[in-house]
């Protein structure tokens, strides 16, 4: 094993902190008074400059030590951490990174200057930090004790306090106590009846009325109290909260505590109060006390910051290749075990299955990483864009929490990068034009991922001037991309902006535009196993969706024959199997799509894509499978079944087959071919579109 | 010293080469032994469809997917059908920057042996059918002519070709 | 597997955007015309939610959800109605004959969505 370099490490410590840096400083812009992230901000330069000077960065750690000083004054409250303070601290913190990354190219003359920006700004931030003290942090969350009755009959109409109770969980934080002293002996109890109330203990941000509201259509029917209580007190005793909620008298909780047993315990017998009420009491007195505990700094990924371990990729890339690998073997012994008569060695090839799946969900769960580390960088890129081009943009995300393959991510970047540079220079208009078209001066970016099926889709929406499909088609005409006056479909105008050298844009902006972006795009998508879709309405914005596969290496998969060959697909991608009948399959010869059950569906026949020579089965079968909204069906010759796969890249000299994402290796040893189920898609539509607009 | 009448010169500078030697439709062919990996009996081909003819198959070799070329279509020989002599030469090469394993098919597979400067002659300019870019030189032996194979050319010059004629799409 | 809803409204317009906004988050919906026409769907499938115009010729909204009711298969299914604001009474009528919650027209799709969720949780 390698010992680590101590300043590999700093490093990329330090890149981590910068990235902390970073959000915090684009954050702090829009709150300024948020001491957590004056604190993190200042956290951050203080250990890169502590460590830097440990391990040999001396120049970061020299610069460093200033743009510390002035985050101290911040963090001490003598200066305010204006726009100007933020934008300079952000050109001080690339510089650092200059610095760390490459300390000898770096840029002397323009660190000193950046230096000397910072004290101007310092002095700047002065004056006004004498009139306004630190501000306190707002306490904006209230506690509230909601009370919750149903009647009997409740559930008749169709409502579930369930889902009401889980309403009110999403308004903040709550401790729920179920109130069970009503229901009756189970051979009387009637299942359809309410028999529980609820004492529910709220923390929210929220204003009374968002509580009033959950529960809109049954108020009317329903007992509903809401107090506020107005100090959570954290080392309240049980008798005392038992009191002050109107459960009992002060001197049933006198004469109990008397006793020096569980207070709560001798209430009860006593006849003093009913056991719901003293549950319901504990949980009040523990959400005071949870709610009392010190709030995480930061973000709660902080802490899950602390339980990581860093691994060096190429180990993880390891351990992937042998669980794919015990991934193949397994299929083969479950062939073997399938067709052996010993009982013990079907049991012992089960449960290694068993084992197996578990190991491979969880190897590829560890490479996921949620898309959001990357969205953050891309706050700062708009940030950027926006003040040089000078156009207001406001960027929202969704979806950050999504989760994607580390390597597929790190790919993502650049792409993402220049699609939003795209949006933001091309799509959106400049202050004028959005006026005069009526819009808001502030133009919109937003960037989601979500997962659908097996696969992610990352969509960047701009609410610009959407893409003009008279210049598309000019410029692709003008380039012999098209036959004058040719039809061709609205998805494969707007697709011609993949190809090389394309670019309408009147003006070759320095930051894009030259049209070799792309191109290149496209091409980093697909070698993804990846697609990408534009649509746009003109006057309203655009969108670009990317659709792609959640893991490279393992995924479930039907494995089908065509001819002589096997071939597997991607079981998230498969939508249904039918059976074509021999009419269908006489009557769809020479027209563009199949009658499935009513729903016209394009299709591919699989043995003339792959020019079969052996006869056909009688009964072909249909797999349609869809990418995204579209769909397509495969007619092949038999569905063998499921089929776990390890997908293994094809060789730089099959690479131009665009029908195949892979191979894999089948339980008998045989070679079988993975589909490409968005490219197939896609050709089958383009080829339906082409047919019904060649009439 | 020009022979008479012959068009084959010595190769200049040569030092001795350890080649694998094999054949293919009557031809003896050679390929230098430091690419070779292992040598295997033909077993299931997985057929790529729409692949360039020369290499579309895939076999299975322990567990990794290899494409499988036929070096008899590069040659302009006709495609024939496997007999018991019939093998796999299971070759590494670096191929546009990615170390490549390929299987290449052989009626039959010699041994390997040294080629030595004596031996070695260039490629003949005429009367030579084929590419002279994927031939090394020609070794003598007594009667025989062994075709000594640039195996890395030839491979580059499939990726080459493929970019000068963009792959036809998958027509219907 | 996908929540199936039934909705019921003499509005083809008013059925299509219902359909489209709902179809579109991955529901399940079928149409039916008119409070006849709703019962006896609903009679015959049992879905996860009934969404109902109030105003409609022939059987109105209140006696459908009156008649749902009674259907064994119904007991606990959420039916949301369509009112107007001036439905005032219309709408404490249907409550009483069963309705679980309302959307008020004009609505955005949104809202349709929201009391959706509310009402089956997601």
């Amino acid at each position: 094993m390698k010992t680590a370099d101590p300043r590999e490490i700093f490093q990329q410590e330090a890149q981590d902190l910068l990235v902390q840096l970073e959000q915090a400083l684009l954050d702090l812009e829009h709150a300024p008074d948020d001491s957590a992230l004056i604190d993190t901000a200042f956290r951050a330069l203080h250990t890169i400059k502590g460590s830097g000077s440990m391990f040999g960065f001396e120049a970061v750690a020299a610069f460093t030590h200033h743009v510390e000083t002035a985050f101290d004054k911040v963090r001490q409250g003598t200066i305010v951490p204006n726009r100007e303070l933020i934008m300079v601290t952000l050109h001080a913190r690339d510089h650092m990174r200059q610095l760390i990354e490459a300390p000898e190219s770096a840029d002397t003359a323009a660190g000193e200057a950046i230096l000397a920006q910072l004290q101007r700004a310092m002095e700047g931030g002065a004056p006004q930090a004498a009139a306004a003290p630190a501000a306190a942090k707002v306490v904006v969350d209230a506690t509230w004790r909601v009370r919750i009755r149903f009647p009997r009959d409740v559930m008749a109409t169709g409502t579930n306090p369930l889902l009401l109770l889980d309403e009110l969980r999403a308004l903040g934080r709550a401790t729920v106590t179920p109130l069970v002293d009503d229901i009756p002996p189970l051979d009387v109890i009637d299942p359809t009846a309410c028999h529980i109330g609820w004492d529910i203990v709220l923390t929210t941000a929220q204003p009374s009325t968002a509580i009033e509201d959950v529960f809109l259509f049954v108020r009317d029917e329903m007992t509903l109290e809401v107090e506020a209580v107005d100090a959570v007190v954290p080392a309240a005793r049980l008798g005392e909260i038992l009191t002050e909620r109107g459960d009992v008298t002060a001197g049933a909780v006198q004469a109990a505590l008397e006793q020096q047993k569980p207070v709560g315990e001798l209430l009860v017998k006593d006849g003093a109060t009913s056991p719901d009420k003293v549950n319901a009491a504990l949980a009040e007195q523990q959400h005071a006390r949870r709610e009392a505990a010190p709030a995480a700094p930061g973000a709660a990924a902080k802490a899950n910051a602390n339980s990581s371990v860093r691994v060096p990729a190429e180990r993880l890339g390891e351990l992937m290749d042998r669980v794919g690998e015990l991934v193949i073997a397994q299929s083969r012994l479950r062939q073997i075990a399938t067709t052996s008569a010993d009982q013990q060695v079907k049991s012992v090839a089960e449960e290694i299955e068993r084992l197996v799946l578990e190991l491979r969900d969880t190897t590829m769960g560890i490479r996921m990483v949620p898309i959001g580390s990357l969205f953050g960088r891309f706050r700062r890129v708009v940030h950027d864009l926006s003040r040089d081009l000078g156009k207001e943009v406001a960027l929202t995300m969704e979806g950050e929490e999504t989760e994607l393959d580390k390597t597929v991510i790190e790919q993502l970047n650049d792409p993402l990068v220049h699609l939003i540079r795209n949006a933001i220079d091309h799509g959106l208009e400049d202050p004028d034009g959005r006026a005069a078209a009526g819009k808001p001066q502030q133009g919109h970016i937003k960037l989601s991922a979500r997962h659908a099926g097996m696969e992610v889709l990352i969509t960047i929406e701009d609410d610009g001037r959407g893409m003009n499909r008279e210049r598309i088609r000019e410029r692709a005409e003008e380039r012999g991309l098209i036959a004058k006056g040719a039809t061709i479909g609205d998805s494969e105008l707007l697709g011609m902006i993949f190809q090389p050298g394309f670019s309408t844009a009147a003006a070759v902006t320095s930051l894009s535009g030259r049209g070799v972006g792309m191109d290149v795009v496209k091409r980093t998508i697909e070698g993804l196993r990846g697609a990408i879709n534009l649509s746009s309405t003109p006057g309203h914005g655009s969108e670009v969706t990317l659709r792609l596969p959640l893991t490279l290496a393992i995924i479930d998969g039907l494995l089908v024959r065509v001819g002589s060959g096997r071939y597997v697909l991607p079981l998230g991608s498969v939508e249904e199997c039918v059976e074509l009948s021999r009419e269908e399959d006489a009557r769809s010869r020479g027209r563009s799509f199949l009658n499935i059950r009513g729903d016209l569906v394009p299709y591919l026949r699989l043995r003339e894509l792959f020019a079969c020579k052996t006869p056909a089965d009688p009964y072909q079968k249909v797999v349609i499978v869809s990418s995204g909204d579209l769909k397509v069906g495969l007619v092949v010759d038999q569905v063998i079944g499921d089929h776990q796969t390890v997908i293994k890249s094809l060789s730089k000299l099959h690479a131009d087959v665009e029908m195949l994402s892979g191979a894999t290796i089948l339980g008998d040893g045989a070679v079988a071919l993975i589909l490409d189920i968005p490219h197939l898609v896609a050709f089958g539509q383009v080829r339906e579109e082409n047919q019904r607009a060649a009439g | 010293m020009s022979q008479q009448g012959s068009k084959m010169r010595k190769v200049k500078d040569a030092t001795s080469l350890e080649v694998l030697t094999l054949r293919l439709d009557g031809h003896l062919f050679a390929l230098e032994a430091s690419h070779v990996r292992e040598i295997l009996d033909l077993g299931p081909v997985t057929e790529v469809p729409s692949a360039n003819p020369f290499v579309n198959g895939l076999i299975n070799v322990r567990g990794k997917v290899v494409p499988l070329a036929d070096l008899r279509l590069k040659f302009g020989m006709e495609k024939t059908t496997a007999t018991i002599d019939t093998r796999v030469v299971v070759i590494e090469i670096d191929l546009a920057g990615d170390q490549t394993t390929i299987g290449l098919l052989a009626d039959k597979v010699y041994e390997v042996t040294e080629i030595v400067p004596s031996e070695m002659e260039e490629t003949p300019r005429i009367g030579m059918i084929w590419r002279q870019e994927y031939i090394r030189c020609v070794g003598k032996r007594g009667e025989d002519f062994i075709i000594v194979l640039d195996i890395a050319a030839i491979f580059s010059s499939v990726l080459r070709d493929r970019k000068d004629n963009p792959a036809k799409r998958n027509a219907a | 597997m996908a929540k199936t809803i039934l909705t019921v409204d003499d509005s083809a317009s008013m059925r299509q955007m219902i359909k489209l906004t709902l179809t579109g988050a991955g529901y399940d919906v079928t149409e039916a015309n008119d409070g006849t026409q709703g019962l006896a769907t609903a009679r015959g499938k049992a879905f996860d939610m009934v969404l109902t115009d109030l105003n409609m010729p022939g059987m109105d909204g209140v006696s459908m959800i009156k008649e749902i009711r009674k259907l064994a298969t119904y007991t606990g299914v959420p039916i949301v109605m369509l009112t107007t604001e001036s439905d005032a009474e219309r709408k404490a009528q249907a409550k009483s004959a069963g309705a679980t919650g309302w959307i008020t027209k004009p609505f955005q799709p949104e809202q349709l969505l929201s009391v959706t969720k509310k009402v089956l949780g997601q």
